[in-house]
């Protein structure tokens, strides 16, 4: 009972930073960080909510617009969203921000809410082998065979990976192949790649309501930076794995960084007039998140820590969390000066760092799958999130929040002054260790002679119990075996499973049979004899079979059953299954 | 004239004697079967005797008897489509169904094993410690020790079935009374009558929906003013399942007339209902009416036991001793708590007192070898391992017996002895999970690895509450560099035994081995 007092207490606390301004918990809004922005979008001041809806199934994905707690408007997408901004593509009043949705290798602009343009990224280069073995089969002057085998062969060696549609070829079975040669081979072949990540970049002004460019990381390992009005590559860039994670500062005339996390678990720093990265970051664990902070990164890794770098790929911190990332994202307050991080956590905790000090907690009543933290409406401070369970909440900063910075660093820890519950030693204790002391010598005598006797009663019994087989463990090293029996049901049929189990390392077993023994006035086995398969060591082979209670009068008796060798008399192993009593004659 | 010692004046004596007095005498003395022969002379000369046909009932009925207060089995059908229960997880404290609502802090499952429920096991077996709630119906309908069957049992089955048989085959020439063609109404008017009968068609004849017609009509004919009628109407419902018609004729009962039994069957009804709560308030009621009552104190421990308030209930054991100092179950639970708590030398005392009481068993002879090996008692402890196997009466008990002397065999170092001892354990009881276990750690000693893993794989099949297979499990699939196996098989630990610190430290170093690049 004490502790929900605490817990109440303890949100009691949070709220007096936070306002909870919504939540609804069926939403029915499943996204991530990276498809989540805040835009004002009709210029009138009035800060909406765009959500990349990634949906439940296929299909589903959708653009959302939130205006307050309302939905403003829906738009259908094609595909599943990777990623969503919002940025500015021209100078003309209102300044009005278009949103980019990245799907694939597309680009969707929307502008006023209605599509506006649709950019694809350029084609990657095709593996001329390729290209000569479709066009033989074209002229059908191969069949699918030779051309599978020549397809993999190109795999296998080729350093330009094979098209899309090659590999769906590959993964073909033999008898669909020839149809789906005949639907493609008259199309030409193309490599396209996907966009994994997406980001903005202001083009030459510094202003909040500047023109920006798109920054798209790709599975091709490239950075593209693309200009906002005509869609034309300005610059291209390469990294050594794919980017996951991103995120750009500067301005793209003047100097820029972009601050990427890849698949390989490091993060490269890309410059101007620099086509390779210009800083690497190795982390000891894949990055969940990725956020700048004026000039620092921070990085939740999946090894539930928190780590600071400069931007120069120097540590300088690490907090430790109470469980793995979720999400990430910048809690960026320019009026009172304030930034912090907002950690996500599994275990439904929203966390505050500034630098590595937790100063605030927020508890969540779901998982939160992606957080943003911004303009929303009219309000600076709004933290909006939304859960696993697709639910929507928003929170709104209280003006006088105030977070106090305290360092966190620990002194000794709190186990060190409890003490441990150790029972008293007992007056009765003493007397009998005074006891003990007194009569040692004759104690050890009677314990000793005890000891014998019981050594060769056990001995004894074993051996009686190995004569007879009776163990559910063979002993024999040719034929180590162990058997165990599972009775289910309720009467009057039940069902016996025999779990027998090969324990020898590397030799399998080989001509056994199983055998049962019981009284044929209270039970019947549709097969009371069967002989097992091979025994491959070290797997279970559970072998079932049907027993019916032929008495009604509640009795239940021992079934035996052995494990023979074939042409032996002696059984290898020997269970004894106490039946349940039958209880099916209730229904009579 | 006196009776003298010379048999003919003796048996003349007995024919005189009136026949009915002769197996009103019987019955006193407790043999049923002969002043049910009695009767049935009696009433083969005159039918309408309503006095011999009255004590035949009675003798019959107390032959089968088993005091309902007690008795307690919940079916399989209540545990697994129980419709009574309001929440699915109920809150911590309130309910006996949540295995983990351990806030007496009592010893952990590293200390003190579990049963399959999830409680610590207890000091003395009652019909409801050993049946847990299992939590999957394949669970339920299996037979985990098959003969000491720990299964529910289904409802209308089970040990009453098994009774009302067991009473049909005492009598091969049909039943006594026909009782379809029982005219109930006449019977519920003649109350001298109603009550021996009601009695023999709810006990004798297991007939619970005629004795529910028989005690509406006699309560009815009673203007609803008798508490007796009240309590046996509260047993058919609680029988038949209506818990909570129960509670009120039960509570209507108590009304009329404040008595011990009431307060039992009202309060196994809210056990029934998993209200541990109000069944403990029912009993300190009770104990305010009848302070000190030694049953109500018991139930009270008993509650406290089941919900792992372990310290709460040895307190009211000790004052069931203060009040009873024989009283067995007390003496047992004390006992078996100080060999928990590392106090094996006070448990040793109470375990002795039971032997001074004249308990006289296997299972006695075996805690207190257990008692002595802990408590530095060399000399005896052996002698009294041999004691309890002389006394053995079942294979499982035996089992139970080779697997201690296994421990001690551990303790003293002969591993030897050891391996021999948990052999035999599994000679007697195939399904003896902890036996398994420890068998496989003593193959790993030995570098049989297969063999241990297979043990280890049978322990945990065999006994899923068990943390340890599980946890050992882990840690051999973790020196193997089977790192997924041995996380699946910590996380099953983990469930388990929440607290368990091995578990969690194996648990962190494998996610932070998944996590490292």
């Amino acid at each position: 009972m004490s502790s929900v007092p605490m817990e109440l207490k303890d949100s009691a606390v949070t709220s007096s930073k936070w306002l909870d301004a919504h939540y609804d918990p069926v939403a029915n809004l499943y996204t991530f960080s990276s498809c989540i922005a805040l835009a004002d979008l009709h210029g009138d001041g009035d800060n909406k909510l765009v959500v990349g809806d990634l949906g439940t199934g296929a299909g589903n994905t959708k653009l959302k617009v939130y205006r307050g707690i309302g939905l403003l408007s829906e738009n259908t997408l094609l595909d599943l969203p990777t990623g969503l901004v919002s940025f500015l593509m021209d100078q003309h009043e209102p300044r009005t921000p278009a949103i980019a949705v990245a799907s694939g290798p597309f680009i969707y602009i929307y502008k006023n809410l209605r599509p506006y343009f649709k950019f694809t990224l350029p084609f990657l280069e095709v593996n001329t082998l390729e290209q000569d073995v479709w066009s033989q089969a074209r002229q059908d002057m191969i069949d699918t065979m030779t051309l599978k085998e020549m397809l993999e062969s190109i795999r296998a060696k080729a350093d330009i990976p094979l098209s899309v549609r090659s590999l769906r070829f590959l993964m073909l079975e033999p008898q669909e192949m020839e149809t789906y040669v005949n639907l493609h081979k008259q199309q030409p072949i193309r490599r396209q790649t996907v966009i994994t990540c997406i980001g903005t970049l202001k083009k030459n002004m510094v202003d909040e309501d500047a023109v920006s460019c798109l920054v798209v990381g790709t599975e091709s390992q490239d950075v593209y930076i693309l200009d906002p009005e005509a869609f034309t590559i300005l610059s291209k860039m390469s990294l050594p794995s794919v980017p996951t994670l991103m995120d750009v500062t500067g301005q793209f005339d003047v100097e820029f960084r972009i601050i990427i996390a890849c698949r390989n678990g490091n993060i490269y720093i890309l410059r101007r007039d620099s086509p390779k990265p210009k800083y690497c970051i190795e982390l000891c664990s894949h990055p969940v998140g990725l956020v700048r902070m004026g000039k620092n990164v921070v990085v939740g890794c999946a090894q539930e820590t928190l780590q600071g770098y400069t931007q120069k790929g120097k540590k300088l911190w690490t907090a430790y969390l109470p469980a793995p990332v979720t999400t990430m994202a910048v809690l960026d307050l320019p009026t009172r000066g304030f930034q912090a991080v907002l950690v996500a956590l599994a275990n439904c905790e929203v966390h505050v760092y500034r630098d590595k000090n937790l100063v605030s907690t927020i508890k969540t009543p779901d998982v939160v799958s992606s957080i943003c933290f911004g303009r929303y409406g009219r309000e600076d401070g709004t933290l909006i999130m939304t859960t696993k369970g697709g639910g929507l909440i928003v929170k709104i900063l209280k003006r006088t929040a105030v977070f106090d910075e305290r360092d966190s660093a620990p002194g000794p820890p709190l186990a060190q002054s409890i003490r441990l519950n150790v029972p008293k030693k007992t007056k009765l204790y003493v007397d009998q260790t005074m006891r003990e002391r007194e009569n040692a010598v004759a104690m050890h005598r009677a314990f000793q002679m005890d000891l014998s006797r019981l050594r060769l009663a056990a001995a004894r019994t074993y051996v009686k119990a190995l004569e007879s087989s009776l163990t559910p463990v063979s002993a024999s090293l040719a034929e180590p075996l162990k058997m165990n029996a599972v009775v289910q049901g309720l009467g009057p049929s039940f069902k016996l499973t025999l779990n027998i189990q090969n324990t020898a390392v590397c030799r399998p077993v080989m001509n056994l049979a199983v055998s049962f023994l019981y009284d044929d006035r209270l039970y019947r086995m549709r097969t009371a004899f069967f002989k097992i398969p091979l025994l491959v060591p070290g797997l279970n082979y559970p072998i079932d079979t049907f027993v019916e209670c032929l008495s009604e009068k509640g009795i239940s008796d021992i079934i035996k059953v052995f494990v023979l060798r074939e042409g032996k008399s002696v059984p290898l192993l020997t269970a004894h299954i106490n039946m349940p009593a039958s209880e099916g004659l209730a229904l009579n | 004239m006196r009776i003298g010692p010379s048999g003919k004046e003796r048996s003349s004596v007995t024919l005189t004697m009136d026949p009915l007095f002769l197996a009103w005498s019987y019955f006193r003395r407790r043999k049923f079967q002969k002043c049910s022969n009695i009767c049935t002379k009696v009433l083969e000369d005159n039918p309408y005797d309503q006095a011999a046909w009255s004590l035949k009932t009675r003798a019959l009925t107390e032959m089968v008897y088993i005091d309902e207060v007690d008795v307690d089995q919940e079916g399989i059908a209540e545990m697994m489509l129980d419709d009574s229960s309001i929440a699915q997880v109920a809150r911590p404290g309130t309910s006996l169904r949540l295995p983990g609502t351990a806030q007496g802090g009592g010893p952990s499952p590293a200390v003190r094993p579990m049963t399959q429920s999830g409680r610590p096991i207890t000091g003395f077996v009652r019909p409801s410690t050993q049946s847990g709630r299992p939590s999957t119906m394949e669970q339920a309908i299996k037979t985990p020790r098959t003969a000491n069957t720990t299964r529910p049992v289904t409802n209308s089955s089970g040990r009453f079935v098994r009774l009302g048989t067991a009473s049909m085959l005492t009598n091969p020439d049909g039943p006594f009374i026909n009782l379809s063609r029982l005219n109930l109404t006449k019977y519920a008017q003649k109350p001298n009558l109603s009550k021996t009968l009601f009695e023999y068609i709810f006990h004798h004849e297991n007939d619970v929906k005629t004795a529910l017609d028989l005690a509406a009509l006699a309560t009815e004919h009673a203007q609803f003013k008798d508490w007796w009628w009240k309590v046996q109407l509260g047993k058919c419902y609680y029988r038949l399942g209506l818990h909570r018609e129960a509670e009120k004729q039960f509570r209507s009962a108590l009304n009329h007339q404040e008595f011990v039994d009431t307060y039992l069957y009202l309060a196994k009804v809210y056990r029934r209902l998993d209200q541990p709560i109000t069944a403990l308030n029912l009993f300190k009621q009770g104990l305010d009416h009848f302070p000190r009552e030694v049953t109500l104190l018991t139930g009270i421990a008993r509650i406290h036991e089941e919900m792992n308030n372990i310290t709460s209930a040895t307190e009211y054991y000790k004052d069931v001793l203060k009040q009873d100092n024989t009283h067995v179950e007390a003496i047992a639970c004390i006992g078996s708590n100080h060999f928990y708590t590392d106090q094996p030398e006070i448990a040793l005392r109470f375990f002795r007192r039971l032997l001074q009481m004249g308990v006289y068993n296997c299972q006695l002879y075996n805690n207190l070898g257990l008692c002595c090996f802990y408590a530095q008692q060399y000399d005896m402890t052996l002698s009294s391992f041999e004691r309890a196997l002389a006394l053995i009466s079942s294979d499982e008990e035996q089992a139970d017996v080779w697997y201690n002397l296994g421990h001690v065999a551990v303790g003293i170092g002969d591993l030897t002895l050891a391996y021999q001892c948990f052999k035999l354990a599994l000679v007697f009881n195939n399904d003896h999970a902890e036996a398994y276990n420890n068998l496989a750690v003593l193959e790993l000693r030995k570098g049989h690895i297969e063999q241990a893993k297979a043990f280890l794989q049978t322990a945990a099949s065999l006994a899923p509450h068990m943390y340890e297979p599980h946890f050992n499990f882990a840690v051999l699939a973790d020196k193997l560099g089977d790192l997924q196996s041995s996380y699946m098989a910590a996380q099953k630990s983990e469930d388990a035994f929440p607290e368990h610190v091995d578990t969690q430290q194996i648990l962190k170093n494998l996610r932070q081995h998944f996590a490292v690049l």
